[in-house]
């Protein structure tokens, strides 16, 4: 087959190079403009991209040294709103939050996702792909203002779903989101339920792409089921596992919607987050260079540890 | 500022990209710029036919925060009926009040920004825009209308600022709101019946009415604090039976060398953990939301309500009563929760700004009480007629007239201080599942409240 693809490649290829060579010739001194245009092109996604990230960005670190409401003129003091934060119990809880959150955004999503790629997966073939697909993307699909809207319904003591499943075996009531010791982990509950969804679709399609050779050769060489997903599976799944650690991960630092929508950071402070303190100061105590600050803090967080995982990508390079 | 429970829903709205939160509003060099129009003096026009100057624009914009049903309704025809009579165009853009509170500071006091607008109370927004000078003091306004004499100088202090808007509740008045709001009981009249109850004459007979509701199997006080800011409504009813309102004042415009941390403040959160370990609340209030618990009331479940004037359209008017918080002895009234709505104020920088007085006179007029009452309870007594058929509004516009008889009005605990709502809801939480007693709860709170009153 591959002499035949060969030939008809060529026989392609040449009227091609033959216009090529006279384009060329008729542009002449024109050359110049040919060099010119993929800056040209890239000039307008670069205008976007510094007029509505980079700008906003470098207006947000600046504005972390002055001290702002958002009306009058910004006063600079230096490194103070830095040194708040690190006073602020509230913040530094935060910050512990969404360590917690990496659990239940990253960890949890990954592994069960993980785990259910390999079980519903036979050596690198995947049956009725098409409705995991689609089932598993559903919340992933969803506002997550929705979802938190409609799991707020379901934990409620009032005739949440979950609730009266839990009545159905005799257990009493469990104000979820209001009882200190539960609320972090039910908001947490539905960060995984979102996520590992978007985890699975990526690594049902990565087992795709395994070349089915190594599976056969591995049998061959008297591999068991773990052997084969140890040395198989997961070393092809290293792309996507990264992939979805990152994406994942970068959900988890910056969760916002899940947690204003749910609790509004309570009980008592105990699910609140970096990116809802920063909602608090800017919007409602007009801080707006602490929150900048917090702001900032985030933004280096989020991109050191994307850095720190997107190295294991790199490796495998 | 907690007090708009349903307009909580557009709360939805501001749930922008994160990182673009705070860059969304930068700062644009000069904003110095100081009130130029306003205050020149022709102060006549009052009532009747347009007295405002000839030279005036015909036009107003406003932005207020009427933008459900009925509130709407109401807005849209009083407003047609302010344009009929002064031959000019009045363009309402309603918004939500989150809405409102993110956009106005920027808005006001611009050119292009509205002429007229609905300014939330307190340090964070009203005195924000007062200090970058974008508001228009109303004071002399407001003493040839009698504003004063049917509000009263400790309400209208609410919507009072110096003019740098640093000092909270004294200086000149910035707006007026046609909404009144006071906190209080609303009770299940067949409950009521069968149990033979009567509103209490004193806070005794309250507790004692709660104890027998309780012995009876019946959910004395429906509850649900998961949303957080409920619980300051009832700790702030209790609390305000052991202070009166000139340390109310103190503690609320920081005037005053008052503390948190008072004897009266520990008793009251006292007197609020018994009532949860009593099982006085709806079972797993914690975990209940102000929807879920007024839906809950609504229903015929629990015999009584502790919250805000603004839940009473959604209550049946016919089997639903309300009194205020009784007090030690019979026949004597503690401050009450309460105020005004949100507002009304006028621009700074208005070409118009007589017909924008007017328009704020005429929304919040005697007159214009008598539709408003067919929303929700209206800042100006409207006459019996207008609410004989409602005999829910009836009893909240009598209590609300006894309050400002008795200058009796509370407040928000909440305004202490910008960073107290917070420090309240989070410490209200922990008191309610027993998790701080009731002398670390004011300690933690005067803690919060001497830090932030520093600033």
């Amino acid at each position: 087959m591959a002499a035949s693809d060969t030939d008809v490649e060529r026989r392609r290829e040449a009227p091609s190079r033959r216009r090529t060579t006279r384009d060329r010739r008729s542009s002449g001194p024109g050359g110049v403009g040919r060099r010119w245009l993929p800056y040209g092109l890239l000039a307008v996604p670069l205008a976007v991209y510094a007029t509505f990230v980079l700008y906003p960005l470098a207006t947000t670190v600046r504005l972390s040294f002055y001290e702002w409401d958002g009306l009058t003129t910004p006063t600079f003091n230096g490194l103070t709103n830095y040194l708040d934060l690190v006073r602020d119990d509230t913040f530094i809880g935060a910050l512990v939050h969404n360590g917690a959150f990496l659990i239940f955004y990253t960890v949890v999503p990954v592994a069960l996702a993980l785990l259910l790629t390999v079980l519903l997966t036979q050596e690198g073939t995947v049956r009725g792909l098409g409705v995991y697909r689609v089932g598993l993307f559903v919340p992933q699909v969803m506002p997550m203002v929705v979802v938190g809207v409609v799991w707020r319904w379901m934990y409620s003591p009032v005739d949440g779903a979950i609730n009266e499943l839990l009545g159905l075996v005799g257990v009493d009531p469990i104000p979820f989101l209001g009882d200190a010791s539960t609320a972090l982990p039910a908001v947490g509950l539905v960060a995984s339920w979102v996520q590992y969804g978007f985890a699975m679709v990526l690594f049902m399609a990565g087992v795709q792409s395994i070349d089915r050779t190594l599976y056969d050769a591995a049998s061959v060489d008297g591999a068991g089921q773990w052997a084969k997903f140890r040395y198989v599976t997961l070393p092809g799944l290293r792309g996507p596992i990264v992939v979805a650690t990152t994406v994942s991960m970068i959900a988890a630092l910056r969760v916002f919607d899940l947690v204003f929508v749910m609790t509004r950071g309570g009980p008592a402070r105990r699910t609140t987050v970096v990116a809802f303190e920063i909602y608090q100061r800017a919007f409602q105590l007009r801080e707006v260079g602490g929150a900048a600050a917090a702001a900032t803090v985030l933004v280096v967080l989020i991109l050191v540890l994307s850095r720190f995982v997107l190295r294991f990508q790199e490796e495998d390079a | 500022m907690k007090r708009h429970p349903r307009l909580r829903i557009t709360m939805l709205a501001p749930l922008l990209v994160v990182g673009l939160l705070v860059t969304a509003c930068l700062p644009s060099g000069s904003e110095d710029e100081q009130a130029s129009g306003g205050q020149t003096g022709d102060t006549t026009a009052t009532g009747g036919a347009s007295e405002a100057a000839a030279d005036e624009p015909d036009e107003l914009v406003v932005w207020d925060i009427y933008v459900r049903g009925t509130e709407r309704d109401v807005a849209e025809q009083l407003t047609a009926q302010f344009e009929d009579e002064h031959g000019v165009t009045v363009t309402r853009e309603p918004k939500s009040l989150d809405d409102l509170k993110a956009t106005l500071p920027l808005a006001m006091g611009q050119a292009d920004g509205p002429d007229v607008a609905s300014v939330n109370q307190g340090r964070a927004d009203m005195g924000a825009i007062v200090k970058a000078g974008g508001l228009m003091d109303l004071t002399e306004f407001g003493r040839e209308q009698g504003w004063f004499d049917v509000w009263g100088e400790n309400l209208l202090a609410r919507n009072m600022f110096d003019e740098n808007g640093e000092q909270f509740g004294t200086g000149n008045l910035y707006g007026v709101a046609p909404q009144a709001e006071i906190v209080g009981w609303f009770y299940n009249k067949d409950m009521f019946d069968t149990y033979g109850l009567t509103p209490p004459a004193t806070f005794d007979e309250l507790e004692q009415m709660l104890a027998t509701l309780k012995d009876n199997g019946e959910t004395p006080i429906t509850f649900g604090n998961v949303d957080a800011w409920p619980a300051i409504h009832t700790y702030g009813a209790i609390e305000h039976t052991f202070v009166d309102t000139s340390y109310l004042n103190d503690l609320i415009f920081g005037t005053g060398d008052v503390a948190f941390d008072t004897e009266q403040n520990a008793q009251a959160a006292d007197v609020l953990q018994r009532w949860a370990d009593e099982g006085y609340f709806t079972k797993n209030f914690s975990g209940i939301s102000y929807d879920d618990s007024w839906a809950q009331f609504a229903a015929g479940e629990g015999a009584l309500l502790l919250t805000g004037s603004w839940i009473a359209g959604e209550l049946d008017p016919d089997t639903v009563g309300f009194f205020l918080t009784p007090g030690d002895s019979e026949g004597s009234l503690p401050p009450q929760t309460g105020g005004m709505g949100v507002p009304l104020a006028v621009s700074a920088d208005t070409e118009a700004p007589n017909l924008a007085k007017e328009y704020v006179a005429w929304m919040t007029s005697e007159q214009a009480a008598e539709s408003w009452v067919e929303a929700w309870l209206p800042s100006q007594t409207p006459t019996e007629d207008a609410v004989a058929d409602n005999p829910l509004m009836t009893d909240l516009v009598s209590s609300w007239q006894e309050v400002l008889d008795q200058d009796q009005l509370g407040h928000y605990l909440d305004w202490a201080s910008p960073t107290f709502y917070d420090a309240l809801t989070a410490q209200l939480q922990e008191l309610l599942a027993d998790r701080t007693d009731p002398q670390a709860f004011v300690t933690a709170l005067e803690a919060d409240y001497a830090e932030s009153s520093q600033r």
